[in-house]
């Protein structure tokens, strides 16, 4: 188990390094720095203000600098937002998006897992249709039209929930989490019906099913964890859906996330903030993907022993 | 090699009619073709542009009869029109984009599975860093590097997508290189880039082909993301992302700005989705 | 009717099957794989059911066990322990099986849940059938693994299938079904899918076990060898029909069916594990939902005459010994 942790760790500080130091070198290299559209500021403002942000120093300079703040935990100042540290930012955006993310995660694991198991133990069931149509939808209809949608029927029309915004406790919820988990519900339903079709042929279910021990008891001591295996692997990747998902469904919602931030930040040319959110993203991905990792490894003892 | 020929076009064939037996996968053939066709010939059946204002009808309501069929923008801009060339553009960055990032995965896949060794270790290595990076952040970063725009749009979402294909063949290369063709192939003279390209490639078609099916959508997905984002292609270019983010924008005083584009655009994702599992269910049977 | 015996008169057997077939549907039409068996078994007998790939004979164990696949469908009687296995709901089944009704499958490799440690998989029927508590099942199941000859037995329980050979699976399939001292063990092909070295091993093992516990046997196989070594009876079955039935030792050395001949012919030296090299023929199993009156084998049969058109039915020929063939006039 040691071996089998460490290699994935070793992994996903690679993955970081990387992705520190590709962020730091297309930031400097991509065209327009953060302060070129104010044509009006004068030279030794300018100047100032470059110092001010060490845009002044040697690129190697530069780098080493990043990398030391990233070490020490601290991500600099943002250019756009003057008053504030990329730091302070991300603190303040991340508890949204880390709500609006659990959420959605969790809704998409509970629903995606009941309906796919529906249609595969009912195949052709009004349930396994009811699974269909929703997993169609999901995949066919992106999050920035249904997002819409939804905000014009039940906001607009209906009244029921808030438009946008942070401020009406649960209610604010809502609209996100759901539009956030639709694609999320139509992944993981089909992929829990298939497996779980597949599973229930195979040999040792069968070998259960010869024991006697009653069809709940095959399906949840036997069948369960191979159909789950395929799922849980894909909540690694499906994270990396929900940091592409909660950008739009930031936007859309008008809701303070770091998504938001970080869309706001490219636009702007804020380089230091979207280098920050860019770390904190891919942290929160490598995370991921080492727990579900771990889950897969705990579940199926043939990974764990592979490494 | 020519004993191969009838073997491989009776598996061809079978694969045909397995995937014209797929009732959903046909009819979406039919409707994306449609679509296209309507994106592609449609604007030419009107006298005027997408960019052409029509000032003495701004803001025009849905009358099916009139000129403008279904209205214009608040700049009297056709709104049909702007859909429709939005459309081109969506759609062709979709196509060429997963065929550009089909051949560079296929190639690189091709390659480090028949190479081996420590160059198919290094290769597939930086693979997997790319792929732990967080797909969008990487897409915006790129295009920002690129200096925004279409063209930037398009080279960001083939620098992101040709990984899966990659992966894919480079297992497929693997397996195929270790089989005995090859072996006479090399022991006959060619090089190893003849044997990858005549070889290796053509027998990773099919997967290709499968995967590459699933590009698509993914691709077009992306390049509207993003340019909703404001960040792909942006006005006066037209394309279904921005055309819905303008819609979005004025949803609550008139909802076909965002009805409109939105439905082609779902309507193109749902006959690819169904396209490539008809391919996947005509290629690999195996695989439900 | 295929079968003489009355009724009444089977229940002093432990197994007697009556007009058992086995149908698939599939495609608007129907296969029948196994068609009209009757047999009787008594306790602590065991029986060896030979035929080829595709004869149905491992469908027929599977319909005992109410493991057909969900397009199949079993007609006819099971009685078992005075109950019909055919018929019983799902509920009153789990009760016979696992319990006094145990079944070894043919993969090894497969067979066993790769997510669960052996020992656990083992315990499990011992808590669900016999309500003996965690700790008492798994001391249970480490005794039947080292019973099994699995060395380090309490080692081997907290060990998962991936880390065993396919031996030592099918040994510890043999643990698990014998653990609860069913009245009968069905093994389908048990020894195909291992090293012919071992082979012989792990079949003396479960005959071994089975003798204590008083299990009867139900062995599939298309080995003879293994049949002239431990089985008491044999059943030779063709294109889902019995041919020819009748006590092992008399059976191998006089076989009176053509086909049971050809079978044996095959088989040069009875100790070996040889597959007969009978090629299978083609069309069989019959399809297209109506059972053909004709006997199966009559397409290969070098003795075909007009007759075979129907087949005629299981007729006693001597001793305990049953056959359904023109070619042996009635005695």
């Amino acid at each position: 188990m040691i071996p089998f942790v460490a290699k994935r760790l070793w992994n996903g500080f690679l993955t970081l390094a990387a992705l520190a130091t590709l962020t730091f070198f297309v930031m400097r290299l991509a065209p327009g720095g953060p302060f070129s559209r104010n044509r009006k500021i004068s030279p030794e403002v300018q100047a100032n203000i470059e110092a001010a942000f060490h845009l002044d120093e040697p690129v190697y300079q530069q780098f080493a600098r990043y990398i030391w703040g990233i070490l020490r935990g601290d991500l600099g100042p943002s250019t756009r937002f003057r008053d504030y540290s990329v730091n302070d930012l991300i603190a303040a955006g991340l508890p949204t998006s880390l709500t609006i993310g659990f959420w959605a995660i969790l809704v998409a694991a509970l629903v995606g897992i009941a309906l796919g198991l529906a249609g595969a133990l009912r195949r052709n069931g009004w349930t396994d249709y009811a699974a269909g149509a929703v997993g169609v939808i999901g995949i066919a209809i992106p999050i920035f039209i249904i997002g819409p949608l939804m905000q014009a029927y039940f906001s607009v029309y209906l009244g029921w929930l808030p438009v946008g915004g942070w401020n009406d406790g649960w209610r604010s919820l809502i609209l996100p989490v759901l539009v956030l988990a639709l694609p999320n519900i139509a992944y993981i339903s089909r992929l829990t019906r298939s497996s779980t079709i597949e599973v229930l042929r195979e040999n040792h279910v069968r070998t259960a099913r010869a024991k006697g021990i009653g069809p709940a008891r095959v399906l949840l001591g036997h069948a369960m964890t191979g159909a789950l295996l395929p799922v849980i692997a894909y909540l690694g990747p499906a994270s990396a859906a929900l940091i592409t998902g909660s950008i739009l469904i930031e936007t859309v919602f008008a809701l303070p996330g770091i998504g938001r931030f970080f869309v706001d930040a490219a636009l702007n040319r804020d380089y230091p903030l979207v280098m920050g959110i860019t770390l904190v993203y891919g942290g929160f991905l490598i995370i991921f993907n080492i727990m579900t990792d771990l889950v897969r490894g705990w579940l199926d003892p043939r990974i764990r022993h592979e490494g | 090699m020519k004993a191969d020929l009838p073997k491989l076009r009776s598996a061809a064939s079978v694969q045909f009619s397995r995937f014209s037996a797929n009732r959903m996968a046909m009819i979406s053939v039919w409707l994306l073709a449609l679509t296209v066709a309507l994106c592609f010939l449609g604007p030419y059946a009107f006298p005027f542009t997408a960019e052409d204002a029509d000032f003495d009808n701004i803001s025009a309501g849905v009358d099916l009869f009139s000129i403008h069929p279904f209205g214009t923008d608040d700049y009297g801009r056709d709104l049909l029109i702007r859909v429709l060339e939005g459309g081109q553009v969506s759609l062709m960055i979709g196509f060429l984009g997963a065929l550009v990032a089909g051949v560079i995965g296929v190639l690189y896949g091709a390659v480090a599975g028949f190479a081996g060794g420590r160059t198919d270790n290094i290769m597939m290595r930086f693979v997997e860093v790319l792929y732990g990076f967080p797909y969008v952040i990487l897409v915006i970063l790129l295009s920002l590097l690129l200096g925004g725009g279409t063209l930037a749009l398009f080279t960001a979402l083939v620098f992101t997508l040709w990984l899966t294909p990659a992966v894919i063949v480079r297992a497929q290369a693997q397996s195929l290189s270790r089989r005995e063709f090859i072996e006479a192939a090399r022991a006959g003279g060619m090089t190893s880039w003849q044997i990858v390209t005549q070889h290796i490639v053509p027998n990773t078609i099919s997967l290709v082909i499968v995967y590459g099916s699933l590009l698509v959508p993914e691709v077009i997905l992306s390049e509207s993301f993003l340019s909703f984002l404001g960040i792909g292609i942006k006005e006066p270019q037209a394309s279904w992302g921005n055309l819905i983010q303008i819609g979005t924008s004025q949803m609550a005083t008139d909802l076909r700005l965002l009805l409109l584009p939105g439905t082609l655009l779902a309507l193109v994702l749902f006959c690819l989705n169904f396209i490539a599992d008809g391919l996947r269910d005509a290629f690999d049977p195996n695989e439900h | 009717m295929d079968c003489e015996t009355p009724l009444t008169q089977m229940n002093t057997n432990l197994l007697s099957l009556h007009d058992l077939s086995v149908h698939f549907a599939h495609g608007g039409g129907q296969t029948t794989v196994v068609d009209r068996v009757s047999l009787t078994l008594g306790a602590g007998e065991v029986l060896g059911i030979v035929g080829e790939s595709g004869s149905g004979k491992s469908q027929l164990l599977f319909a005992l066990m109410g493991l057909l696949a969900s397009n199949g469908n079993a007609t006819g009687h099971a009685l078992f322990d005075g109950q019909d296995l055919l018929s019983l709901p799902t509920k009153a089944l789990d009760r016979v099986r696992g319990a006094s009704l145990s079944m070894i499958f043919q993969d090894p490799m497969t067979a066993l849940n790769p997510y669960k440690r052996i020992g656990d998989q083992l315990a499990e029927g011992l808590i669900h059938h016999q309500g003996l508590p965690r700790a008492a099942a798994l001391a249970e199941a480490s005794r039947m693994l080292d019973r099994v000859r699995i060395p380090d037995a309490p080692r081997a329980a907290r060990r998962y299938p991936h880390e065993f050979s396919g031996g030592m699976r099918q040994r510890v399939m043999i643990a698990m079904a014998l653990l609860v001292k069913p009245k009968l063990l069905l093994a389908d092909e048990p020894t195909t899918a291992l090293d012919v070295t071992i082979q012989a091993q792990v079949l003396d093992l479960m005959l071994e076990i089975a003798h204590e516990t008083g299990t009867a046997i139900i062995l599939v196989t298309h080995d003879l060898g293994v049949v002239a070594r431990i089985c008491d009876r044999v059943a030779v079955l063709y294109g889902g029909r019995i041919m020819e039935e009748g006590p092992a030792e008399t059976m191998l050395s006089d076989p009176r069916h053509p086909y049971a001949r050809g079978l044996l012919a095959t088989t040069p030296r009875l100790e070996a594990a040889i597959t007969p090299r009978l090629p299978t023929i083609p069309g069989a199993p019959r399809s297209g939902g109506a059972m053909l009156p004709s006997c199966p084998f009559a397409p290969r049969c070098s003795d075909k005459m007009p007759a075979c058109d129907h087949m005629p039915p299981l007729r006693d020929i001597g001793p305990e010994r049953r056959l359904a063939c023109h070619l042996e006039p009635a005695p």
